[in-house]
């Protein structure tokens, strides 16, 4: 095993169109900048994931994409709910996260089969939910932008992660919308920004429970000061968008 | 042609009082000012008619020019290609590319009995109404530039944007003009045109040698994420800063693009497509080259002003993007990293996840990052190791922060804006007086 963390992402061609590669480098970044270092690997259809991964980002895209690799992706299913399982970091956004599901209903009456690692069904919906999203979370708020024509069903087992507080989420329990859903230290989610440069603190929770997994000392400290204060200008910002009256920036 | 739309009469009394009345809504919104959807919206309910009746007199035809990007620009160069051939041109204001602001446009050129005196109209059209506008102006010529990962929260997928900009061209009547090197237009199928097909491209060595190749968008449907070859009616084939040759129909054309970039040079081998396909044998190669000599920098495209109101001294270089691709294409197209740089996005771009998919590698450091967007600029420049000097998300405050910076050696800073930035940066800098229009 190396002495490196060694980051994955999956699909990056196919399913990476929303900035996914945000994710992996503020992964990358933050154990760099506190003296950890990273190796990235791309991963496309076809390709083996190496053994010693440590976290594996997927990324989002159009449902003809989610097409195209399902099948490949449907034949990682038990190396990754092994992965997942031995408290390794999977984290996906978007179509990516509908695939991980249980599986998605089309609008065209169709269906994909998911690959089960995340206990929720997607349909998809005529309307599209598109705005900024905010969440109360355990590791803190999730600020980020929402995109997506789709509903989660939960199963019984799912572990909510975030209540929202603005914008509309992906699911709702209990009469209350809710965003993302974790298993482990892996998550499925439908916040973009992309979501992890912009919520350092979600960021660290990955990382905290990665590097403690594999005995790798990292901590948050000053090398992070420049990234934690421009990403909290960032958030401030949204926030004080979205809690201003005459919010309407998105022209349909 | 869909069934129901409305056909073109002649023009005659029946439209004075349809126009007379667009018009005057048209000065009355003006008044209030700045433009409005509601006298197109009104002529068109007055008279459904007279929207056809003007496309038709146009007797080298109507062409449309859609794209994720560079559609003003393109639209801006067949347009003076076409007047060095001695043709009256009758084109659409910058951007105003929807239904009503280009009935708008026309209407304001009309005399009030429905006629219009131009040869032809080069029209720039948003993907999302170029069908239905189609079958209202009944286009000769439809250009597609290219397919790009763009405003995801209005389009949703991508190669839905291709399907809009093929499913129009089937009704070009003459000549359908695709991009050779983008990889969804590419795969058009031809036979189910109504006009001949034109590929426009740029050189595979040249695509080659480019940091990030075109950066259209690939094509995640087909299960071949490339393009289908083609062999091109114009192809760039020399590229030396702003000095490129195409090659058009066997016949080299020298030109001097407006600004510098491999997506410059796209867009001119598609305008001299379409200038070469609407001229037919009247197309000549030197009177094209003399139409791009005509071509003053448009806004925020090499366009240079004075940042202290003194044109002996610093000038500032505004480079305009609006997604992921241009800002990329901008980027690759530099000599060097700027002496001096300032970048801004509004909250006209909502989702700027995009960011994290532009290579900042030639950047060195940006001395102010502005705009409502400033500090998720910042986060991605940051990420990507770009050094920052200020963030103000003021653009006012902004411009005055440059303004205070020692002059530079080269006498002259860059600024990387977003459409809306870059006005309100013209107006700053004592630059926002002149109407937003081509000639
Ligand atoms: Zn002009």
């Amino acid at each position: 095993m190396s002495a490196s963390v060694q980051i994955v992402q999956l699909y990056p061609v196919e399913l990476g169109i929303t900035g996914d590669r945000g994710n992996v480098r503020a992964l990358q970044t933050r154990l760099e900048r506190g003296g950890v270092s990273v190796e990235v690997h791309q991963v496309g259809i076809g390709e083996p994931i190496p053994a010693d991964a440590d976290i594996i980002v997927l990324g989002n895209g159009p449902l003809s994409a989610m097409r195209i690799v399902a099948d490949d992706l449907r034949g990682r299913a038990a190396e990754l709910e092994e992965f997942v399982q031995s408290g390794r970091s999977l984290f996906a956004v978007g179509a990516t996260a509908e695939l991980l599901s249980e599986g998605v209903d089309t609008l065209d009456g169709d269906t994909l089969a998911g690959l089960g690692i995340f206990p929720f069904r997607v349909a998809r919906t005529r309307d599209r939910n598109v705005g900024y999203i905010i969440a109360d979370a355990p590791f803190g708020r999730i600020i980020g932008f929402e995109d997506h024509a789709s509903r989660w069903t939960l199963g019984e087992g799912a572990q909510v992660v975030g209540t929202v507080v603005a914008g509309k989420g992906s699911f709702s329990r209990g009469g209350v919308a809710g965003e993302t859903v974790q298993r482990g230290a892996s998550y499925a989610t439908n916040v973009q920004g992309p979501a992890l440069p912009l919520n350092p603190r979600w960021s660290d929770a990955i990382l905290a429970a990665v590097t403690a997994r594999r005995g790798i000392d990292w901590a948050v400290g000053e090398a992070h000061s420049r990234l934690d204060e421009y990403a909290q200008g960032a958030r401030d910002a949204i926030e004080h968008l979205v809690h201003s009256k005459d919010f309407s920036t998105i022209g349909l | 042609m869909m069934a129901g739309a409305p056909q073109a009469r002649s023009a005659g009394i029946r439209y004075v009082f349809p126009v007379f009345a667009g018009k005057l809504a048209r000065f009355a919104t003006r008044l209030r000012g700045g433009g409005s959807a509601f006298p197109g919206y009104l002529t068109n309910r007055l008279a459904p008619t007279l929207l056809p009746t003007l496309a038709d007199q146009f007797t080298y035809g109507v062409v449309f020019v859609l794209g994720s990007n560079g559609k003003t620009t393109t639209t801006h160069m067949i347009s003076e290609v076409l007047r060095a051939h001695g043709l009256k041109v009758f084109t659409n204001p910058t951007g105003a590319n929807l239904p009503q602001g280009v009935t708008s446009a026309l209407l304001a050129d009309a005399t009030l009995t429905g006629r219009i005196r131009a040869d032809v109209a080069v029209l720039e059209i948003d993907e999302g109404y170029a069908a239905d506008l189609a079958d209202r102006l009944s286009p000769s010529v439809i250009l597609s530039l290219n397919v790009q990962v763009d405003q995801l929260y209005r389009f949703y997928e991508t190669e839905r944007v291709a399907d809009m900009m093929l499913e129009a061209s089937k009704r070009a009547s003459a000549h359908v003009v695709v991009n050779r090197d983008d990889p969804y237009l590419s795969k058009i199928d031809a036979d189910a045109m109504r006009g001949e097909v034109s590929f426009f491209g740029v050189s595979s060595e040249l695509v080659a040698a480019s940091a990030h190749g075109l950066a259209n968008a690939a094509d995640t449907r087909s299960g071949n994420a490339g393009i289908l070859d083609h062999e091109a009616y114009a192809e760039v084939t020399r590229v030396d800063g702003r000095d490129v040759v195409v090659r058009v129909d066997g016949a080299d054309a020298a030109i001097t693009l407006p600004a510098r970039g491999l997506h410059y040079a796209a867009d001119a081998a598609a305008a001299l497509t379409v200038a070469s396909r609407v001229l037919g044998s009247a197309f000549s190669a030197q009177k094209a080259a003399s139409g791009f000599a005509q071509m003053a920098p448009a806004y925020g495209r090499g366009e240079v002003i004075p940042l202290r109101r003194d044109p002996a001294g610093e000038q500032v270089e505004f480079v305009m993007f609006k997604n992921a691709p241009s800002l990329q294409m901008n980027l690759d197209a530099l000599d060097a990293a700027p002496e001096r740089a300032l970048i801004a996005i509004d909250e006209g771009t909502p989702d700027v996840s995009w960011l994290y998919d532009v290579d900042f590698d030639g950047l060195k450091r940006i001395d102010v990052v502005t705009g409502e967007k400033a500090f998720q600029l910042a986060l991605s420049l940051e990420h990507a190791g770009v050094e920052i000097g200020v963030v103000e998300p003021d653009m006012e405050k902004a411009v005055a922060l440059m303004r205070e910076l020692p002059p530079t050696a080269s006498g002259r800073q860059t600024w990387f804006v977003n459409y809306e930035l870059m006005m309100i940066g013209r107006r700053l800098l004592g630059h926002g007086d002149q109407e937003v229009a081509r000639r």
